[in-house]
């Protein structure tokens, strides 16, 4: 800490003690002048060990004179197995969240991955906001349309949160039996229903979960507001950006950034406002407590807990493959399922799975992807998977099949029998499931272009495992064959 | 849905995050992003991380990293 803030320090005091007196001989419930700091993070995505740094920059500002609040704009939670597979997930960040003495939390999508019990924690951890989030009455309660904070200085921040929803099926990007017994309306229009609230604060503020693209939409709608402070998009708004008015920000993702906005709110209102981020890779305080917390946390043993016990050494990528695909089929009920090869990371799985080992066989976070697609759709498909090293690239559940090379070394035909031996049926769609790289990396031709089902393939490859199948079964498994024509003889 | 990528359009499917869109249009051009010696923009100019999540009518511009431009 520099001596140059410390010395300031006292001024500043001073100046708050003189701001509040004279606020209180005004006979109003906010000062006439006050400096209000907003700290502020989105899509830290189970990102932990910047919040040390966090901790000390909140502990520094608070000690000022400024009405200091740090707020979430969402997706706090999944992208980590230290927080993923804490017991019970998610346990480790709002512990970290109550040290940083979060003011409000914004739901995001992926608050929701580890199902409403981890939400309740949240809301009734944390003030939370979301308006465009109606629930069946006893299933989140507690949660606020919009909340107002009241700094030390009187000043008051109205803020209300919204979250994304897909325009398909009109809910967060997380797997829907994750948010039964939720309604979820169209964001925008939640936040222009709330326009009437400007008057019941000198700030208002939109803590939003939409994506930048559609905060930049709610400012043009929406002049009432001081600043929108984003999230789900993951980004890095650098330098202060101005839309019909509003300030907009966005701290980037993975906890790498906090933001910081500065306001000047004078005789009821905002007077001057800014906002830039903080690169926490260059801070040099830490809060040696938390950061020893941060450290146990990645002590944990959880990942080293056994998933499953298998009778054989699940060995080689068919039988890997065929153990990834069929968790993905059988857990979303899907007709057929692909894995490409170079996703399946190590070569054979201990008899005693533990956490660890399925994140290193499986360590890229890749979504799963359900599309609909025909048995031409899905020769397109192995097709462009093996086209490039003449091999088996894609490995299967729910089909098996064929491919045999001409003398060429083109492929020739693509031969798809069922499960029962028979010819896949032409004329009709089957459910597959992808990995999110596989359907975006591959070049196929397909129809329907497919959506997220909100779960990872390791996630599902967990939820199997936890079903106890038989892995006796994958001593065997080589589903699909790459036949090239014998070599000609030499004379 | 459809977003766009250095002005193509690019179809994906619902759900897709900046990554899987880059991939879509170019694997080189992801792996250079990825790389760190580009960097991808929303249509506003701003840096965007590889894992953020994408909606139907966004746009996306990938761009060399200038020398003194922090590597997201």
């Amino acid at each position: 800490m520099s001596r140059g803030r410390l010395s300031a320090r006292p001024a500043l005091l001073l100046f708050a003690a003189a701001v509040a007196a004279v606020a209180a001989l005004a006979g109003q419930g906010a000062p006439a002048e006050s400096h209000v700091v907003i700290f502020h993070n989105n899509d830290v995505h189970g990102k932990i060990d910047n919040f040390a740094k966090v901790a000390a920059i909140l502990e520094a500002e608070r000690k000022s004179g400024a009405d200091v609040f740090y707020l979430s704009a969402g997706d706090n939670f999944t992208g980590d197995p230290v927080i993923d597979r804490a017991d019970p997930p998610g346990e480790p960040m709002i512990e970290i969240l109550g040290r940083l003495h979060l003011d409000l939390l914004s739901l995001g999508n992926h608050e929701f991955d580890y199902g409403l019990d981890a939400v309740r924690k949240l809301v009734s951890r944390f003030p939370t906001t979301s308006a465009n989030i109606q629930p069946e009455p006893g299933v989140l309660p507690g949660l606020k349309p919009y909340v107002v904070l009241t700094g030390k200085s009187g000043v008051k921040l109205v803020v209300f949160g919204i979250i994304q929803i897909e325009p398909g099926n009109g809910l967060p990007s997380t797997h829907p039996d994750k948010v039964k017994g939720l309604r979820f309306t169209e964001p925008i229009a939640a936040a222009l229903s709330l326009r009437k609230l400007r008057g019941e604060g000198q700030v208002f503020i939109g803590l939003t979960h939409i994506g930048h693209d559609q905060d930049v939409v709610l400012a043009k709608q929406m002049p009432e507001l001081d600043v929108i402070i984003g999230g789900h998009s993951h980004t890095r708004i650098d330098a202060p950006e101005l839309v019909n008015g509003v300030l907009i920000t966005q701290a980037g993702s993975d906890n790498q950034f906090l933001g910081r906005i500065d306001l000047t709110v004078r005789n009821g209102k905002v007077a001057a406002k800014t906002s830039r981020l903080i690169d926490l890779s260059k801070a040099k305080d830490e809060d040696a407590d938390l950061k020893a917390m941060i450290a146990k946390f990645h002590e944990d043993p959880a990942m080293a807990r056994v998933v499953a016990r298998s009778p054989i050494e699940i060995t080689g990528k068919n039988a890997l493959g065929s153990l990834m695909t069929d968790a993905i089929c059988k857990v979303f009920n899907l007709d057929v399922a692909f894995q490409n090869n170079g996703g399946i990371r190590v070569n054979k799985l201990p008899l005693a799975i533990t956490y660890h080992d399925l994140y290193t066989l499986d360590p890229f976070g890749n979504q799963v992807v359900r599309l609909e697609m025909t048995a031409d759709e899905i020769r397109g498909l192995i097709r462009a998977s093996c086209e490039r090293r003449r091999e088996i690239d894609l490995q299967v559940s729910g089909l098996t099949y064929i491919v045999r090379e001409n003398g060429t070394q083109r492929i020739q035909e693509i031969e798809l029998r069922g499960l029962n031996g028979a010819p896949l049926a032409e004329d009709k769609t089957y459910k597959v499931g992808l990995s999110s790289y596989v359907a975006s990396s591959y070049r196929f031709a397909h129809k329907e272009p497919g959506r997220t089902v909100g779960i990872t393939s390791v996630e599902a490859l967990i939820m199997y495992l936890e079903r106890r199948p038989d892995l006796g079964a994958y001593a065997e498994a080589t589903r699909a064959l790459y036949v090239k024509p014998p070599a000609p003889q030499a004379d | 849905m459809q977003i766009k990528v250095n002005g193509q359009p690019v179809e994906i499917f619902a759900g897709a995050r900046v990554e899987d869109a880059l991939r879509k249009f170019s694997r080189d051009e992801w792996r250079q992003v990825k790389s760190g010696r580009k960097s991808v923009r929303d249509g506003h100019g701003h840096v965007v991380g590889l894992d953020g999540e994408l909606s139907g009518g966004e746009e996306l511009v990938i761009a060399a990293v200038a020398a003194a431009e922090p590597r997201s």
